[in-house]
């Protein structure tokens, strides 16, 4: 950006100083690292720290200091309750990571038979008890509910309680290690699910690692290098994957994107605004409704729930089995399609 | 009366250096920096008592702190209490329910005590992860609206912090009073050989269980302030076993048994993290520097920094204590 001269406001430019500093995921170092951005380093504008609790603790600051933060990672919709002002919420919430999975099942078995099984944590209880009344609307029956600490090794015991029960449908996960062995041994031990959607691990490119067990799993993600939007402004997305591909020498994960997307709005913002002043860029974000190479971009507006983000669509994505190789396919929603859902499992 | 004694004053003076600095020119980032060193200090103090005078090593003490802080918010967010009776109400219930804890597991000793209050952290966390009521795992996010009564989140920061000072102070006063006191003489002699204390006369099981609900009671109050002002609980945060490894560790550092040690060791723990965290050459390997520097005070000062200064100036003794 400021290669290109930084920022245009009106007839000035401004250039981008960017400061950063670990957090230690502790919510009091946040506090003190945002009061620290905000007095010494004189910022501006706030990009959030990493996971919910972590964005309603800097909020305390932030909003104190009528500073925007634009939120990249923490996905609960509860800070959005809460009447802060300055927050912007720029990817899919919590409650809605598993609506895609269900509408897309909805269309090949309307009377699925699901199992819940998910990571005892804050983020996987939010999406299963929210995916939970999505499946209950579908008409889908629920055959089993559980959870399991976040460190559990072994799931011999929960799989055989996933056949007992009569199960077609798996719904559930938490993180890496544990997505990847619940993969690895409902392949082993025959569970005999014709759909699995499994949260976070699937997403990684490590997953196609475990071969024969990764085909067919789905998994939700708020963005892929497939996928198919038309930007209205900033990058395509093939031009944001091979640059990022180039200096990272690594595939852009949806962390890395929305990293991105977040400061691709608040340039946006600031051009629209013509302003730095944090009200009027704060109403150029209020407005905004537009597509970007992460997607679809809209904040609610109203007290109650503002800065929430309501236009951002999840993808969700399936390991495909092409010519002996594992590839990630996009399979739903129709815009960010590239192939149709194999169903069920083979 | 431990008034006449210097390190009364002294434990006065860093109180009130700890209220004054950061008002000087309205200093909000210095005061950030305070808050978390006056934790530390509270919960390094109240641990000292039970690691230091009574020997009995306690990893889950971070229990209390959490436990206070899901009492108070709860007790703010979903019954409107005002912050100081819900603060209050947070400490006594922590502290009556480890009277009840500690009769159980202060019959174990060494490492089964040590692995046993681990579990205690542990089965509350497991607990308080699925009480509906403290929200579960998703913890309870606090409305700013609760800051209003103190003068809006701004002012309620400044309160805040005054009050963890105060916080602060009364541990180490505490931690003082008990180490002058004829229980902190038995504490101590539990330390030294528990069955000749008891043969001694000293009611070991009773001393310990006063001590370790009373090591509880602070914490949770710091506990409270310190999830009220982050407008925000979740149970990993609140029972962090690596928070509660670190005071155990800051107060090694210092100087385990006295009552200058876990606090200036807390203090100068926190003050280095912050300030590796945001220098720029450190930043990026400041969990190294700080490894290596605890790491040189443990192999060459093994009583810890007091006994380094012990060493040093034999004079200390006599009002640093």
């Amino acid at each position: 950006m400021n290669a290109k001269g930084g920022i245009k406001v009106g007839n000035k430019h401004y250039k981008v100083r960017f400061v950063e500093y670990d957090d230690q995921s502790q919510g009091g170092r946040v506090q003190q690292l945002y009061t620290r951005l905000i007095l010494q380093d004189k910022s501006q504008f706030l990009f959030s720290p990493y996971s919910s609790g972590l964005v309603a603790t800097a909020a305390v600051i932030s909003e104190q200091y009528g500073k925007i933060m634009l939120i990249g990672g923490g996905a609960e919709g509860k800070t959005y309750e809460l009447g802060n002002k300055y927050l912007f919420q720029c990817i899919t919430p919590a409650d809605q990571y598993l609506s895609g999975a269900i509408a897309e099942l909805k269309e090949h078995n309307p009377h699925a038979k699901v199992a819940f099984v998910y990571s005892d944590d804050p983020f996987s209880k939010a999406v299963v008890a929210a995916a939970r009344e999505q499946a209950k609307q579908a008409g889908f029956t629920e055959v089993l509910d559980e959870s399991y600490p976040p460190s559990t090794t072994d799931f011999t015991a929960i799989i055989n309680k996933i056949i007992s029960s009569g199960a077609d449908t798996f719904l559930g996960g938490g993180h890496y290690s544990d997505g990847a062995t619940l993969a690895r041994q409902l392949h082993d031990q025959k569970a005999g699910m014709k759909w699995v959607s499994i949260l976070v691990a699937p997403d990684s490119e490590k997953f196609k690692t475990l071969g024969a067990a990764a085909n067919g799993i789905t998994v939700p993600s708020q963005w892929e290098p497939q996928v198919k939007y038309k930007p209205q402004f900033g990058p395509s997305i093939a031009e944001f994957t091979s640059e990022y591909t180039l200096k990272y020498k690594d595939l852009p994960d949806y962390h890395a994107a929305s990293g991105y997307q977040v400061g691709l709005l608040l340039q946006h913002a600031i051009e629209q605004a013509r302003s730095i002043e944090p009200d009027k860029v704060a109403a150029a974000l209020n407005k905004i409704d537009a597509t970007t190479f992460f997607g679809r971009t809209k904040f609610a507006t109203d007290p109650g729930h503002h800065g929430l983000q309501i236009a951002h669509q999840m993808v969700l994505a399936q390991w495909q089995m092409k010519g002996g190789k594992l590839v990630k396919e996009m399979v739903w929603p129709d815009a960010a399609r590239t192939a149709s859902v194999v169903y069920p499992l083979p | 009366m431990i008034l006449r004694r210097p390190f009364f004053w002294i434990i006065a003076a860093i109180v009130a250096a700890f209220a004054i600095a950061p008002a000087i020119g309205d200093n909000i980032e210095l005061r950030e920096s305070l808050v978390l060193a006056a934790v530390y200090i509270t919960l390094a103090s109240n641990i000292n008592m039970i690691l230091g005078y009574a020997g009995y090593v306690n990893f889950g003490s971070i229990v209390f702190f959490g436990l206070g802080g899901y009492f108070s918010v709860w007790l703010m967010s979903a019954h409107a209490w005002p912050l100081a009776a819900a603060l209050v109400a947070g400490g006594v219930a922590v502290s009556a329910l480890a009277l009840v804890f500690g009769l159980g597991i202060l019959r174990l000793r060494g490492v089964y005590f040590a692995l046993s209050t681990i579990g205690v952290n542990e089965g509350v966390m497991a607990f308080v992860a699925n009480f509906g009521p403290w929200g579960g795992s998703t913890g309870i996010y606090l409305s700013p609206a609760l800051f209003q009564p103190l003068g809006g989140p701004a002012k309620a920061l400044w309160v805040i912090y005054y009050l963890l000072v105060g916080i602060m102070g009364l541990s180490l006063v505490l931690s003082y009073a008990v180490k002058r006191s004829k229980f902190g003489l038995g504490l101590l002699a539990i330390g030294q050989n528990e069955d000749a204390a008891a043969l001694l006369g000293v009611p070991t099981p009773r001393y310990k269980a006063i001590v370790y609900s009373l090591s509880a009671f602070l914490p949770a109050i710091a506990g409270g302030l310190y999830f009220f002002k982050s407008a925000y609980i979740q149970p990993p945060d609140a029972f962090d076993l690596q928070l509660s490894t670190e005071t155990i560790v800051v107060a090694m550092l210092g100087g385990q048994g006295t009552v200058a040690g876990p606090a200036l060791g807390a203090f100068l723990y926190e003050e280095l993290r912050g300030w590796l965290l945001t220098s720029p050459t450190f930043s990026h390997f400041q969990l190294v520097v700080a490894g290596v520097l605890l790491l040189a005070i443990v192999l060459f000062a093994p009583g810890g920094l007091m006994g380094l200064l012990y060493r040093l100036w034999p004079r200390l003794r006599s009002f640093l204590e």
